[in-house]
């Protein structure tokens, strides 16, 4: 095999970078895009890489031209680059040699943008509960523009036209340029100090950078921090700027600030107008209510034929009576009937029942009274002594020689005594 | 600087809330004749105030704080 046809990595890599490095086109490259992964080393050469949404390559900046550069490259940043493509052997990877760069001024300008956007945002300058309503309807209104250009002018023609009562103040300001934003803010903060219904604050279109002073956050804090409500107007329609982000509420463009700011003078004639109307027929529809609420009480038929109501009550005693007369019959006919049943009763047409019946009861009764009557031991023999009347029961009461009578059934003796004879085996003594 | 009545606006809102009230209709009759006339003489004051149309003059403020008319220079 021959050995000849195979390079050397060495070789091919020479051989790409003499291709490289002789091409017209990759011998001045102009780049754009933004930095990322920046190692500045010790010995004042930029390592980083340039990137796009879709693509990447890497980059090396020899001090030579590094001292040159008039920003300070940061990761992020968008830059503006002139170099020459060539390729690094160790690695075999091309990169681009960077001879000049400069900052890409819109694609900075969107990143602080975005920056400060965010940080506001998330103090809470945008939050909707810090927004002050716009009067509808102010008697002066307040503006911060330039005091020459198509902002004021549009600004005051359409206030002019709209609502001409209304009085103007403006408070000229630069509004592009170096010291435009302190200006704008200091405008703002001296505004505060006059009695003014809403402020506008604003400006005609322009580039980016025209308006940028608009996306200060001096700016953006001196609308945060005013008491009048702020309309804000930056360029047109499409143009956001951090100021409309902070205003209490933005129009698209100044003229619409305007129209934002005071009502419409035959808007208002007409609704003044309606407001009569309404407040005529509200207290019509109050009157005629009234009325009808006071003819149906005149028309209740009390009123009308008061006599009504006695017949009710009449009426009402009427059943009243009915009722009693009723009820008194009823409680009659219960008592004769109860009457009549007694005397149908057997006892009371055979009263010599009763008569029967105690006799027979009288018969028992003195039957168990003779039982214990003691004049019936007579009968069987026995006898009571007596002495002065006095039933003897002991033989101390007497003695011998004294009348005793002595009661048998049917008779009664006169005895004397004769003898007394103690016997000691009674049962009495 | 003259504030001899009330704003405008404070008057037309409360026009506005008389008008709700009258509507609702949960006033006395009294009470709400009284206020009928008070949103009458409310919408004519205001109605005058716009039909006073007077020329307000632009007013700028200087540098050093004054207040000057302001014509726009065409």
């Amino acid at each position: 095999m021959n050995d000849d046809k195979y390079l050397s990595v060495g070789a091919l890599t020479k051989y790409l970078k003499y291709k490289f490095d002789t091409d017209e086109h990759l011998r001045n490259v102009f780049l754009k895009g933004e930095i990322s992964n920046l190692k500045k080393h010790t010995t004042g050469h930029y390592y980083f890489s340039i990137k796009d949404e879709n693509s990447k390559i890497n980059a090396i900046m020899f001090s030579r031209n590094t001292k040159q550069l008039n920003f300070n490259p940061e990761d992020g940043m968008k830059v503006r680059i002139k170099g020459r493509i060539s390729i690094y052997e160790n690695t075999g990877s091309y990169q681009i040699y960077v001879e000049e760069m400069e900052e890409d001024g819109l694609g900075n300008l969107y990143i602080l943008f975005e920056k400060l956007k965010k940080d506001l945002e998330k103090e809470g300058l945008f939050d909707p509960k810090n927004k002050k309503p716009i009067p509808k309807i102010p008697e002066k209104v307040g503006i911060v523009t330039a005091p020459t250009g198509a902002a004021i002018k549009d600004i005051l023609s359409t206030i002019k036209r709209r609502f001409p009562i209304c009085k103007t103040i403006l408070f000229p300001a630069l509004v592009q340029g170096e010291n435009a934003k302190e200006d704008i803010a200091n405008k703002i903060k001296l505004a505060n100090n006059y009695d003014i219904d809403v402020l506008i604050i604003g400006r005609g279109g322009g580039s980016i950078e025209d308006l940028w002073p608009f996306n200060e956050e001096c700016v953006a804090r001196a609308i945060y921090e005013s008491k009048i409500p702020i309309i804000s107007a930056v360029g047109h329609e499409i143009d956001y700027t951090i100021a409309d982000f902070v205003a209490d509420l933005r129009a698209p463009t100044p003229t619409g600030a305007a129209e934002i700011a005071v009502p419409s003078m035959y808007d208002l004639e007409k609704l003044l107008g309606q407001y009569q109307i309404r407040a005529s027929e509200a207290i019509t529809k109050k009157i005629n209510y009234s009325k009808l609420q006071l003819e149906s009480i005149t028309g209740s038929f009390v009123i009308k034929n008061p006599m009504v109501m006695f017949e009710n009550k009449r009426q009402y005693l009427d059943s009243l009576i009915e009722k009693i007369n009723r009820d008194i019959y009823y409680l009659l006919d219960n008592k004769k009937q109860y009457f009549k049943n007694i005397q149908k009763s057997y006892l009371f047409k055979n009263p010599k029942m009763i008569y029967e019946n105690q006799k027979e009861k009288l018969k028992n009764d003195i039957i168990k009274l003779d039982l214990v009557n003691p004049l019936n031991i007579l009968k069987r023999g026995y006898s009571l002594t007596y002495k002065e009347e006095k039933v003897i029961t002991n033989i101390k009461n007497i003695k011998i020689g004294d009348t005793i009578s002595i009661r048998l059934e049917k008779a009664k003796l006169e005895a004397k005594i004769t003898s007394i004879k103690e016997e000691k085996h009674g049962k009495e003594r | 600087m003259e504030k001899k009545d009330s704003k405008f606006e404070e008057k037309v809102t409360e026009l506005e809330k008389i008008i709700d009230e009258l509507e609702n209709g949960n006033i006395a009759l009294e009470e709400s004749i009284e206020k009928y006339a008070y949103a009458m003489q409310l919408a004519k004051e205001c109605d005058e105030k716009l039909k006073k149309i007077e020329e307000k003059v632009n007013k700028i403020v200087s540098e050093n704080g004054k207040i000057e008319d302001f014509d726009l220079e065409e």
